[in-house]
Order: C-alpha cells, then sequence, then structure tokens
C-alpha cells in the first residue's frame, strides 16, 4: 500500500472497510510519516470533541394539528393532479354558469325601480284586459249566433203552427160554409112546399 | 441504534396520521442535534432556534413525502441545510467572509473551555461549506452518501470539502493540541 493522506482521513473518520482498515494500519505500521500525519488527524478530532453541545433556550414542541397543518390550498397548491382537476372544474363551473346567467344590459346610471315595476304592470294589465275583452268577445258572439239560430227556429215552428191553425180555420169555414148552404137549401124547399 | 431508528419509525408513522404527540417526541429526540448544526453554522442563538422550529415545521408538513423514514435524519438535516442557507445568503452579501480574532494562536498549556473556544474559532475561519461537512461527518455522524444527499452535491465534493476543511483545522488547532497535550 502507498501512502495516501485521503486514506488517513477517511481513516480517521470512519469511513473505510474493514479490509481498508486493516490494509491502512498495517501500512502505518511501516510509514513514519503517515503515522505522524494520523496522530495530527487523530489530534484534530480530540480538540473538535472538546466543543460540547448546547442546550436549547426553549423546547421545541407542537400543541395541535391546526397550528401547523398545511391548509387546504396549500395542498392543493403542492399537488398537480389536483391543481388540474381543480381548474378543469372551475372551467367547467364557469362555462355552466355562463350558460344560466346571461349578461344584462347596462341601463341609465339612475334607474326608478318603482316606475319600472308600475311600466311593468300596467303592461301587464293591459294585455289582461285585451285578452279578457278578446275572450269576452268570442264568447258574445257565439251567444248572438245561437241566440239568432234559436229565434229562427221559434220563428219557424211559429209558422208552422200558424199554417197549421190557418189550415183548420179554413177547413172549418168550409165546413160551415157548406153546411149553410145545405141549410138553405133545406129552407128554401121546405117554404116552397 | 437499530432500536432507535425502529422507534423513529413509528413514530413517524403516527406523526403522519396526525398524532401531534408522537411528533413532539421525535422532535424532542433530534431537536438539540439540529440546533447545534444550526448553531454552529448561523453563529446566533436566537437565529438558530427560529431555524429549528421552522424546520421542524417544514419536516411535519412535508412528512408524508418522506419515502423512507430510515432516511429521516439525513432529510431532516437537507432541510435544516436549506433553511440556514436561505438565512446566510440572505444576512451575508456574495463573497464576504466573516473573520474572527485567531484565539488558537494563543499561548499553550490550554484549559478545555479555552480549547473549546480556540475549536469555536477554527471552526468559523472555516468556509460555510467547509464548517457544515465537519458538522455533519464530526459531530452528526452522518455518513458520506448521506452527506451528499443533504448537501445535494456529489460524494467526491463532500470529501473535498471535508479533507480540506481538515488541512485547515490542524494547522490552526495544532499549537492548541501541542499546548494541551505538554
Amino acid at each position: 500500500m502507498t501512502c495516501s493522506l485521503d486514506d488517513l482521513k477517511a481513516y480517521a473518520v470512519g469511513e473505510l472497510t474493514r479490509r481498508e482498515q486493516t490494509a491502512l494500519e498495517d501500512h502505518v505500521r511501516a510509514c513514519g510519516s503517515c503515522r505522524e500525519e494520523l496522530e495530527r488527524l487523530n489530534l484534530m478530532r480530540s480538540a473538535l470533541a472538546t466543543l460540547e453541545e448546547e442546550e436549547l433556550p426553549r423546547r421545541i414542541a407542537f400543541v395541535s394539528d391546526r397550528v401547523f397543518e398545511p391548509r387546504w390550498w396549500q395542498t392543493m397548491w403542492r399537488s398537480g393532479p389536483a391543481m388540474g382537476f381543480a381548474s378543469a372544474a372551475l372551467l367547467a363551473g364557469a362555462i355552466l354558469a355562463h350558460g344560466f346567467v346571461r349578461p344584462v344590459a347596462q341601463g341609465p346610471a339612475a334607474v326608478d325601480t318603482a316606475q319600472i315595476e308600475q311600466r311593468v304592470e300596467s303592461q301587464v294589465n293591459a294585455r289582461l284586459d285585451a285578452a279578457v275583452a278578446k275572450a269576452v268577445a268570442v264568447s258574445e258572439a257565439r251567444q248572438s249566433a245561437e241566440f239568432d239560430k234559436t229565434l229562427k227556429a221559434v220563428e219557424t215552428r211559429f209558422q208552422s203552427q200558424l199554417q197549421a191553425q190557418s189550415a183548420t180555420v179554413q177547413q172549418a169555414a168550409d165546413y160551415y160554409r157548406e153546411k149553410m148552404a145545405q141549410f138553405l137549401v133545406a129552407s128554401n124547399e121546405g117554404s116552397a112546399r | 441504534m437499530i432500536f432507535r431508528e425502529v422507534e423513529d419509525r413509528d413514530l413517524i408513522a403516527k406523526a403522519r396520521r396526525g398524532h401531534v404527540e408522537a411528533y413532539n417526541v421525535l422532535v424532542s429526540r433530534w431537536e438539540k442535534r439540529v440546533f447545534n448544526y444550526l448553531l454552529r453554522l448561523v453563529g446566533q442563538r436566537e437565529d438558530a432556534l427560529d431555524l429549528s422550529q421552522d424546520v421542524f415545521l417544514k419536516a411535519y408538513q412535508n412528512l408524508k413525502k418522506l419515502d423512507d423514514p430510515a432516511k429521516f435524519p439525513a432529510w431532516l438535516f437537507r432541510i435544516a441545510h436549506n433553511e440556514a442557507y436561505s438565512l446566510l445568503r440572505k444576512n451575508r452579501p456574495e463573497g464576504e467572509i466573516t473573520v474572527e480574532p485567531r484565539m488558537a494562536e494563543a499561548s499553550g498549556g490550554m484549559f478545555p473551555i479555552e480549547t473549546a473556544l480556540a475549536v469555536r474559532s477554527a471552526l468559523s475561519r472555516l468556509s460555510d461549506d467547509q464548517r457544515e461537512a465537519v458538522l455533519l461527518k464530526v459531530y452528526q455522524g452522518f455518513k458520506f452518501e448521506e452527506m451528499a444527499e443533504i448537501l445535494a452535491c456529489p460524494v467526491s465534493t463532500v470529501k473535498s470539502r471535508l479533507y480540506t476543511a481538515f488541512d485547515l483545522l490542524k494547522q490552526t488547532l495544532a499549537p492548541v493540541n501541542t499546548g494541551g497535550s505538554e
């Protein structure tokens, strides 16, 4: 084995395998300069070991999850798939909302809502009145037609009855006229005898 | 160590299901190591404590992203490394180097407390990258592969930083060692 300062340093910090350690120890026993270097390294390590660890001024402790749990948006932000899903959901929501809620044209700055309500109400009433009037007119027309039809039927039946009665009266008149003639004839024949 | 690792795994599993107390136990096990690592990296106790709290908060929030619970230590120190460097970049403009007085150049025969001060000074003279390599290897005991994960760099870079730091520390601390051994 040849002299290697790096191997000596690795040996000093315990980074050699057992086989490498054995080989280096054999070399150091035979090499004065490497032995001196290893002693310097060990002295340095001894000096470093005098530096003791300090105590904390106060303990570190956590009291509850809520205090230091990552926020939902931090979790979301750190998660690529979740962020992608959220973006897609947001976009879908925006499209859906746009479909239901049309943008309303902006009117004059100062609008009297009471006036608008009154105007709308009057328009509604006008349309309602027109519809009612139309319905009434249709109904009246239908009733008038039915009345005319009924009147005509009554007149026709009355004329028929009148004609029938006239015929009966005519027959009766003819009958009495014939009887009268027969009576006169008989009477004349009696006076002649 | 194996027993401890199994226990940490259980605590991590419970903490993932929202058991705050399980996570607090995990924090109590690691807070001192994380705090000292950050303290030696940023140099200020209040900064190190604030960073430690941030580290454990972020660790909890991202616990479900930890694929292998056995890698929790390296993963935790990776978070700590990021937090520390965010602060260092904010506080220290590019290229500015903090140099503290060379206390190690004091005369020999030091007491342990003086040696510790000399070590602290020697560490502060290293670059951030070199100092962090020393902290992770010498004080936290991470393997080169784990250090590479924490620092997000190749193992060869980790070795280079650590070995360069060792060369500098040997020179800086030599009078201290000599003095201490006499």
